[in-house]
């Protein structure tokens, strides 16, 4: 099932499919540096209170994003042993 | 001299290497901007040899125009011929991170023909966990000579030295030509592949992570850690750097007394106890307080607190165009405005630091306090409601309080709102660092540095605008009236502005001189009204006013300015410091004023209207 990145709840690991054309250049290039590439797997490790920034595990770094950025991340959900 | 330039990404342990291959304990604070810091010190055990410290930065590509400068400053660095090789330091633990921009930087130090050596740190914690890395093979695979280190423990120091040595004695090699116009997209696609292959495996490292973030982020452990956190802050700024204020102003005081009488002249005699000790007196008991609370920020930032307090208070302190880091220097503009502005160099996004400077003077900082007290005691009756559970004065002063904060926020969400550039600043994507216990040395120098930032760079602006004030205040008449010098004169000159209040002169003068800093308002006015110590006991000075019969719409309206109004000579000079621009605390101070003065009348007009 496709879906943002931002729809993940903790403990859902997910494959990165692409970024949403509404995502600027910019930020896409900041988020491939920071390892969100294509075919990456991510884990969503917490989905804090009150719609705040969700943590994800992205190879051995913990990132925070919040809506703005991974709403337009597109995701498919990937099984827990993937 | 020789240079020797050290880059790494964020949190790779930069500063943590350079102070101990130099020696010279210097920080480098990690934010991109105009006021890029470069630290530089002499390398301990290389003479003559000068190691620079380059701010962090996660790639080569600017996505900002103010990584542009840090960006700019990397590439005129590497033309500079004393420059003889580059140390690029990268996390071994989380090589995914780190790989990119050290490829960048071996491209772009080929294409120089500066010689690159990669220090692969934290080293330590991969033998911790029973992880290694294979150093030699990350070397062929790079090209590049890499060294595994610990910028913590000093492990791989030595071989530091002997390649920087074995670089100096090698013959120059012809630059590589597959890696000079590498794009930016290849080496993006070879870090990948290189960290999968290279990269430790499995999730040891983030397994201690994730369980101490199951703490610290669970919506009510973590509600409870934050605010317990943020109350030791709180209490770090007011309660334990209040002895060294009070020690400050002791010993000032004490050394004036023992000055003062030994100066010939009576004008030289005033102006060494009134302007010199009074004036440097008044901005040096700051120092204490930032030093405190430069530290405790300090201890969050190195223990992977901040990171944390920053994502639990983004969500709130977005809808005003703000960020989660913008929650701590705010809340030490509580206490005061200026270290509140420091610790706003934490904020990475140009455009949101902006905002949370915006909002800094606008929290209700421990200087008006005073002013806060007197208005109140003079204008609120002291009577009680609900059965003596709501006391007047008491909600009179909790709801000014919170009416700076809501001015704050209300400013940010205005701007935030208005302009347009939304995409141009950084997204937030927080790297939450691992937790770690700080290192003391570092800590205790970082707030010694920026305590000394504080006198050397504003004090000038502060003694400057002191003098005027003096000068102002104490001739024609040689001080024995303030109501006759030439602050008094101006006073009655720029009455008519404050006749709309309800104000006299007496008031202009107070507000004048409040520029220098806010509670300067009581004792000027216990001067103006001829009462000794007012600041210090209030009560004859409070009658002094009831009996003046000044409208409590005035009294309203003088809190409701107080407010609002950026009076400090002090913030606006680390204002202008900090942003690298005087225009805008010049800006901010006029704007503040006339927003203060338009509220102040609408509130003296609102109040003439019901009473």
């Amino acid at each position: 099932m496709n879906l943002s990145l931002w729809r993940l709840r903790a403990g859902d690991r997910c494959e990165i499919l692409g970024y949403d054309d509404v995502l600027p250049e910019n930020y896409r290039t900041r988020m491939m540096e920071f390892g969100f590439h294509p075919g990456e797997v991510v884990a969503c490790v917490q989905s804090v209170a009150f719609g705040a920034p969700k943590v994800y595990r992205v190879s051995n770094t913990i990132f925070s994003l919040d809506e703005e950025v991974a709403d337009h991340i597109h995701v498919r959900l990937v099984a827990a042993d993937a | 001299m020789p240079k020797i330039i050290l880059i790494g990404s964020p949190n790779s342990g930069k500063s943590l290497l350079f102070n101990r291959l130099t020696g010279l304990h210097h920080k480098v604070a990690n934010f991109p901007g105009i006021t890029v810091d470069v630290g530089t010190g002499k390398m301990r055990d290389l003479a003559d040899t000068t190691l620079v410290d380059f701010p962090g930065t996660y790639s080569l590509q600017a996505i900002s125009a103010e990584e542009k400068v840090a960006v700019e400053y990397f590439h005129k660095a590497l033309q500079d011929p004393e420059v003889e090789q580059v140390l690029c330091l990268i996390d071994a633990t989380r090589l995914e991170k780190s790989l990119y921009f050290t490829l960048q930087v071996i491209r772009d130090c080929e294409r120089q023909q500066k010689p690159v050596t990669v220090l692969a740190n934290m080293i330590d914690v991969l033998d911790h966990h029973g992880l290694s890395l294979d150093v030699e093979e990350l070397s062929a695979a790079l090209q590049t000579p890499v060294i595994g280190v610990s910028a913590r423990t000093g492990k791989g120091t030595r071989e530091i030295l002997r390649q920087i040595e074995a670089v100096r004695e090698a013959v120059p090699q012809p630059p590589r030509a597959h890696l000079l116009d590498a794009p930016d997209m290849l080496l993006r696609g070879s870090a990948h592949q290189l960290a999968r292959r290279y990269g430790p495996k499995g999730d040891i490292l983030v397994r201690t992570q994730t369980r101490l973030d199951s703490f610290f982020l669970h919506s009510v452990t973590g509600g409870f850690a934050f605010f317990a956190i943020m109350y030791l802050l709180f209490q770090s700024i007011f309660t334990w750097s209040a002895p060294a204020m009070d020690a400050v102003e002791l010993g000032l005081g004490t050394l004036a007394d023992l000055v003062v009488p030994l100066i010939g002249g009576q004008v030289a005699k005033d102006f060494t106890a009134d302007a010199l000790f009074g004036g440097i007196g008044a901005f040096l008991v700051f120092v204490p307080q930032i030093f405190v609370l430069t530290f405790v920020i300090g201890l969050l930032e190195d223990s992977g607190y901040m990171a944390r307090a920053a994502l639990i208070c983004h969500k709130p302190l977005r809808l005003f165009g703000l960020t989660g880091k913008s929650f701590i220097p705010m809340l030490s503009g509580v206490a005061c405005a200026i270290p509140g502005i420091y610790a706003a160099r934490a904020i990475d996004s140009p455009r949101k630091r902006l905002l949370t400077y915006m909002a800094i003077p606008l929290m209700p900082c421990s200087a008006r306090l005073p002013v806060y007290t007197l208005l109140i005691a003079a204008f609120i009756p002291s009577g009680t409601a609900l059965g003596g559970l709501v006391g007047w004065q008491g909600l009179a002063m909790f709801c000014i309080y919170f009416f700076g904060m809501f001015c704050g926020l209300l400013v940010t969400g205005l701007i935030s709102r208005t302009s347009k550039d939304h995409y141009t600043d950084l997204p937030f994507v927080l790297e939450l660092p691992p937790y770690r216990v700080p290192g003391l040395g570092p800590l205790l120098r970082n707030a010694w540095n920026r305590s000394k930032h504080f006198v050397t760079k504003a004090g000038k602006i502060i003694f400057a605008v002191t003098m005027v004030i003096w000068v102002l205040g104490y001739f024609p008449n040689y001080g024995t009236d303030l109501g006759t010098s030439w602050l008094g004169y101006l006073g009655r000159i720029v009455e008519p502005l404050f006749a709309p209040l309800g104000l006299d002169w007496r008031y202009a003068v107070a507000i004048l001189t409040s520029f220098l800093a806010r509670e300067v308002f009581v004792g000027t006015l216990g001067t103006i009204f001829g009462i000794e110590a007012a600041d210090e006991n209030m009560t004859p000075l409070v009658q002094q006013i009831q009996a003046s019969d000044l409208a409590i719409g005035s009294g309203l309206a003088l809190l409701v300015f107080f407010a609002i109004a950026l009076q400090c000579v002090s913030t606006v000079a680390i204002l202008s410091k900090e942003s690298g621009s005087g225009t805008l605390a010049l800006k901010m101070f006029v704007g503040y004023l006339l927003l203060a003065y338009a509220a102040a009348l609408a509130i003296y007009h609102l109040a003439a209207l019901l009473t």
